[in-house]
């Protein structure tokens, strides 16, 4: 035993009737680092954090961080540490950057929830609302659906170097490759779809080069938006159907018109609730078995390896669901 | 047509140019010599344009400006409130306020460059962050969907369907467009002032001693990049139908390299709006080309970043000293 320990221990012999007595009293506490503060997809997630600690009796706070910076992270989950929370929920921005304070959290007793993050180590669960390949074959089926299962279609990605969105091309074009082969995609998957106007103009570029094209698969927030302008434009509406996940309050016109024919997200008001659940079966000491159902997660198969519960919960958006995305500040 | 090429080498030059790729691409790209695609480039790179002419204006006396771009995003938001806050306005209104606050943001670099003398690219670098950290600072970063009508309406010059059934249109930023092309045009050629601003650009002191005024220079030459940036922002909002606080970043580069490329010398004196334009649809319809041709878009970057270098290293090279001889010949 070296003096670091003894010191722990000592601490903990100290710190330990105070915090029983302060459990006993108290809601077990969860504090939810996310990416960055103050912008509408984690405003939303603070909301269901805030209903259900309210409703499951948990002291369930957000923290964001002013800027998109891991360090900045790393500082809030020290605080929280410090703070002696029962559980500490992280959206991390860097997921290497916080193995070591999370490393110090877990080994302070505190339970980890990490969500958006399922590579990270040093963790109870992570639990995501959607897997790479779901998100991708989602898009694809209602393409191929929307067009009747065949002709040719481009894809956009937000950068070719981003993973993620490559991982959903990949599971779209794979899904429609091996289930409608009467579609074809147009060569390269062009790394447009982070500025709408690039899109934009890619995709009347694409469309006099390819006037028998029928749709757009469009992975990264703007690719969707630049796609449906450029659709309207040549009053495509009804020909050209563009697919892919971008924010309900911007591409609520588009949509409408018909111009945008809808994709899927996941929900960041149900992350944060979901958050709230999990972290109160933890504090409960409860351990999640396959099979299990978690509100918001449905019927759950954790995979004990990589400590991961992938889920499919796909919020889709279309002219029907838009307005009540786009209210909640999406 | 002679005299033409011995006066604007560079723009004779960028011609022959496009004329030679455009030649290519109507046979590599059946789909790129139609009316669709033709007014396409143009509806496209009306914006990059209309702040091509107000960049030329500072690189002509010499000056040079980074912070434009996110000048015309900081000009975005805030039109963007007071549009709301009077309950819509529309486009007369658009025109003052937009160009009005570019003129402000102009102003603010030409104050702190003549009454403090620093040179531009320090001030204008140093705006740039100011401004882009000021507008993420204010916003956090929040983009502006809901804009009034009027601004977010495309406004057709000529509406037409094709033979095979494509739409195609000319729009409102071209015809700003083209106006801001006229309005340069009349400032550096046809005034007092615009020949003061290539003599300031050329050389500073002399243009001193001569008597001009080197702070309503600067004063002029930033105002109007900035008026260019507010109205170049407004149509930008009208073509995307958004705000979106870091959308317009790194379009100062491009802008800057067409400028380049049409015959504006960084050193300032130089330059000329028929240069800007073809500078900038230059590298258009070589992007556009290689879209329609199908090349992968791994290559893009790279052939448009070669495209520029060949054109700017061949500007400076003496063809045999055949450009040295020509007006010898003449006489």
């Amino acid at each position: 035993m070296d003096r670091r320990q003894v010191l722990t221990l000592a601490g903990a012999t100290l710190v330990l009737p105070f915090g029983k007595i302060a459990v006993a009293a108290d809601n077990p506490t969860l504090g939810v680092v996310v990416k960055i503060g103050g912008i509408p997809w984690f405003n939303a997630m603070e909301q269901g954090i805030k209903e259900e600690s309210a409703k499951a009796g948990v002291d369930g706070s957000m923290i964001g961080p002013t800027s998109a910076d891991p360090a900045l992270q790393v500082r809030a989950i020290e605080d929280l540490i410090a703070k002696n929370v029962k559980v500490i929920g992280v959206v991390p921005n860097d997921e290497k950057a916080l193995e070591p304070v999370l490393e110090k959290a877990m080994k302070a007793g505190i339970k980890v929830i990490a969500h958006e993050g399922p590579g990270i180590k040093n963790k109870d669960w992570d639990f995501e609302l959607a897997s790479a390949t779901g998100f991708g074959e989602a898009h694809a089926k209602l393409l191929a659906e929307k067009c009747g299962g065949k002709g040719k279609y481009a894809v956009f990605v937000g950068s070719l170097t981003v993973p993620l969105h490559n991982a959903w091309a990949d599971a779209a074009i794979a899904y429609l490759k091996a289930n409608h082969p009467d579609m074809q995609p147009i060569g390269d998957r062009y790394g447009v779809a982070e500025s709408a106007d690039d899109s934009r103009k890619t995709a009347l570029d694409i469309l006099s080069a390819h006037p028998d094209l029928v749709g757009f698969l469009a992975f990264g927030s703007q690719g969707p938006i630049g796609a449906g302008r450029a659709v309207e434009e040549r009053k495509l509406i009804g020909k050209v159907f563009v697919l892919g996940p971008f924010s309900p309050g911007q591409g609520r016109k588009l949509i409408k018109e018909g111009a945008l024919t809808g994709g899927f997200m996941w929900n960041p008001a149900e992350a944060g609730r979901v958050f709230v659940r999990v972290a109160k079966l933890l504090a409960e000491g409860k351990e999640i078995k396959d099979g299990d159902t978690i509100e918001g997660l449905g019927t759950v198969h954790p995979d004990t390896a990589t400590r991961n519960i992938i889920t499919d919960n796909l919020v889709a958006i279309n002219a029907d669901t838009v307005d009540k995305l786009a209210d909640m500040g999406l | 047509m002679r005299n033409f090429i011995r006066a604007y080498p560079t723009e004779a030059r960028l011609i022959a140019v496009i004329a030679v790729i455009m030649l290519f691409l109507s046979f590599a790209a059946p789909s790129f010599l139609t009316l669709a695609n033709l007014t396409a480039l143009l509806n496209n790179n009306a914006v990059n344009v209309i702040w091509a002419v107000g960049l030329l204006v500072v690189l002509i006396a010499g000056g040079i400006d980074i912070s434009f771009a996110v000048a015309a995003s900081v000009v975005q938001y805030i039109a963007a409130h007071i549009f709301m806050s009077i309950g819509g306005g529309n486009w007369l209104i658009g025109f003052l306020v937009a160009g009005g606050l570019g003129i402000l943001v102009g102003f603010l670099n030409a104050s702190l460059i003549h009454f403090f003398r620093i040179i531009t690219i320090v001030v204008t670098i140093a705006n740039y962050n100011a401004l882009f950290g000021l507008l993420m600072f204010v916003t956090s970063g929040r983009s502006i969907y809901d804009l009034p009508d009027w601004w977010t309406t495309p406004v057709p010059l000529i509406e037409r369907q094709s033979a095979d059934g494509t739409w195609y249109g000319l729009y409102l930023p071209v015809a700003i467009m083209a106006l801001a092309i006229l309005a340069t045009w009349f400032l550096i050629n046809r005034t007092t002032t615009g020949r003061q601003l290539y003599a300031f650009g050329d050389n500073p002191e002399g243009a001193r001693r001569a008597g001009i005024n080197i702070g309503r220079m600067q004063f002029i030459a930033f105002g109007w990049t900035g008026l260019m940036a507010g109205i170049g922002g407004l149509m930008q909002v009208n073509i995307v139908r958004e705000v979106v606080p870091n959308a317009l970043m790194g379009r100062e580069l491009d802008v800057l390299a067409a400028a380049v490329l049409g015959g504006a010398r960084l050193g300032g004196g130089r330059g000329s709006v028929l240069g800007c334009f073809l500078g900038v649809m230059l590298v258009a319809i070589t992007q556009n080309g290689l879209n329609l041709m199908g090349v992968s878009p791994f290559a893009f970057k790279m052939v448009v970043g070669l495209i520029i270098l060949a054109a700017i290293s061949t500007s400076n090279f003496k063809w045999g000293g055949a450009s040295r001889k020509a007006p010898t010949e003449a006489k």
